[in-house]
């Protein structure tokens, strides 16, 4: 019968919910799904991780290889961080919409990197204007169920912190760089954003990590990514319905909140692979 | 290939592994909620993940459909970070659609497709790691993805590659003991009808050893089914615990 509703008329359905403060899988408005951390699963990359962020599962994989620095900044090293959704994703049909979102997701996923400063590029170099490391960062939706960007950014963060490049010296005489792959560093990791997303009914109703149904049903969603010195990394609107300024600081005290959750779930995953 | 023995004189190989022994098989089933049915599947340090779709109608150009049977649908594509060396063209490459191709005859001959007429099953593989037998690890996920979609088959279709070593027919290749240059051969069948859904080799082979090299792969095939159906009946057993009852 709820299953008969819920295909008939979607919006009529998750608003019964909501007009009860909760939603259809039993979460409160501001709960956010069950997170769950594997890092390191795939040992042909220099770093990896998988993130399920209740349903979606994100797979974040790290490959460092050598290039030149660039002409204008020849003390810098490169991140190229890339979002792909392959057709297993999902069952809707592929004819645009997914590329885009891919497309945008890694966009964003840039941006934050440039704007938290998650990772100097200066530490990326290995000799100035001669070599220096390019971490190329592929982060691969698996299942979508909404709230893609919060995964993505919870898969980097780990995948990066999994990653350990091997120590690379260039020999004076012959000016060949050499890589010594039994000596391997961590990367130091300056700053750690994490991700909320949000979405709005109506102008009214805010609810926190939208499910797949959520989403495609929310008026407008958002985005905010803090960093662990409650400062705002990155906060991405698209358009949607307006919002007022106190809905906003709500939403920001519980990212910050978040950011702490998902903080003391990578340090108590690391911990415990230390052992 | 100078200093590299495939095989030692005790009759072990780089991995330490005897001849006929099969790299351990670890598989779970019903992993993603969205997709119809899915499945994980490591051999050896090869991981490969399969979703299936499906029947449902079918997308995109109303040529493709059949009137008498489902149409398949296959992709197979690696992830970049699978490979030592970062992969550049992770699909669209003349591999991965050989590969997609091989797939979708593959299936083709064990589903009982005319059960779902006008109607289209998608099946998208991916490897995560690659280290030998990616074929073999893609067909068994794939079989086990569409048991968990629920799609009638007609039997499972278990694959897996041998190569030919000092006259000795070694299972299941590894990375290292394929790149090698010798004979490969890449099987996948029905085991317990004993037919032969795929069967691919590129070397040269002596066709006096044809023989030895089928009934090696065909061990290994029926090896691999025995692992495979040891996972279904397991992931069988959890979900009607699960269920209640």
């Amino acid at each position: 019968m709820a299953e008969g509703f819920k295909t008939a008329d979607p919006l009529e359905y998750h608003k019964s919910f909501l007009k009860e403060n909760c939603r259809p899988d039993g979460r409160e408005l501001d709960e956010f799904r069950t997170t769950t951390l594997n890092i390191g699963p795939i040992s042909t990359a220099e770093g990896s991780a998988l993130v399920k962020i209740g349903n979606t599962a994100v797979m974040c994989g790290i490959k460092a290889e050598l290039a030149v620095p660039p002409s204008d900044s020849p003390d810098k090293g490169y991140i190229v961080p890339n979002v792909d959704m392959p057709p297993l994703c999902t069952s809707k049909v592929r004819s645009g919409p997914p590329e885009e979102q891919a497309q945008a997701a890694s966009q964003f996923i840039a941006d934050v990197i440039e704007s938290s400063e998650m990772i100097r590029k200066e530490d990326l170099c290995i000799q100035k204007e001669k070599l220096c490391w390019v971490l190329y960062c592929d982060i691969m939706c698996l299942d979508y169920d909404g709230n893609l960007l919060d995964t993505c950014i919870v898969a980097l963060l780990a995948a990066l912190k999994n990653t350990l490049l091997p120590k690379v010296t260039i020999n004076k005489d012959t000016d060949v760089p050499e890589v010594d792959l039994l000596e391997k560093s961590p990367i130091s990791i300056n700053k750690h954003p994490v991700g909320s997303s949000f979405a709005v009914f109506d102008n009214t109703i805010l609810i926190v990590d939208p499910t797949g149904d959520e989403e495609s049903l929310a008026t407008a969603v958002m985005t905010l990514v803090m960093d662990e010195e409650g400062r705002l990394c990155s906060l991405h609107k698209p358009g949607g319905t307006a919002l007022s300024g106190e809905k906003l600081q709500h939403c920001i005290g519980r990212a910050t909140t978040r950011h702490k959750e998902i903080i003391k779930l990578l340090d108590k995953i690391i911990n415990s692979m230390k052992k | 290939m100078a200093g590299l023995e495939l095989l030692s004189d005790q009759g072990y190989r780089l991995d330490g592994r005897k001849v006929t022994e099969l790299r351990k098989i670890q598989a779970r089933m019903g992993i993603f909620g969205q997709a119809d049915g899915s499945a994980y599947l490591e051999q050896g340090r090869t991981i490969a993940l399969a979703v299936v779709y499906g029947p449902h109608d079918v997308r995109g150009s109303r040529a493709k459909v059949q009137g008498d049977r489902a149409v398949i649908n296959c992709q197979y594509s690696m992830a970049t970070f699978s490979t030592a060396e970062r992969k550049r063209r992770p699909h669209g490459d003349r591999k991965s659609t050989e590969m997609t191709l091989h797939l979708k005859e593959t299936f083709e001959a064990a589903i009982l497709t005319h059960l779902y007429p006008r109607s289209q099953i998608d099946i998208y593989v991916k490897i995560l790691q690659s280290d030998g037998g990616n074929y073999s690890a893609c067909v068994n996920a794939a079989t086990l993805a569409v048991i968990d979609a629920s799609i009638p088959m007609r039997d499972y279709v278990c694959a897996c590659t041998v190569g030919f070593v000092d006259d000795t027919p070694l299972a299941d290749l590894n990375h290292v003991e394929e790149s090698c240059g010798g004979t490969n051969l890449a099987m996948a069948m029905l085991p317990r009808s004993g037919q032969i859904a795929l069967l691919q080799m590129d070397a040269k082979l002596h066709q006096d050893h044809l023989d030895s090299l089928m009934e090696a792969a065909m061990t290994a095939c029926k090896g691999v089914s025995k692992v495979l159906d040891e996972v279904v009946r397991q992931h069988l057993q959890e979900t009607v615990i699960l269920t209640g009852d």
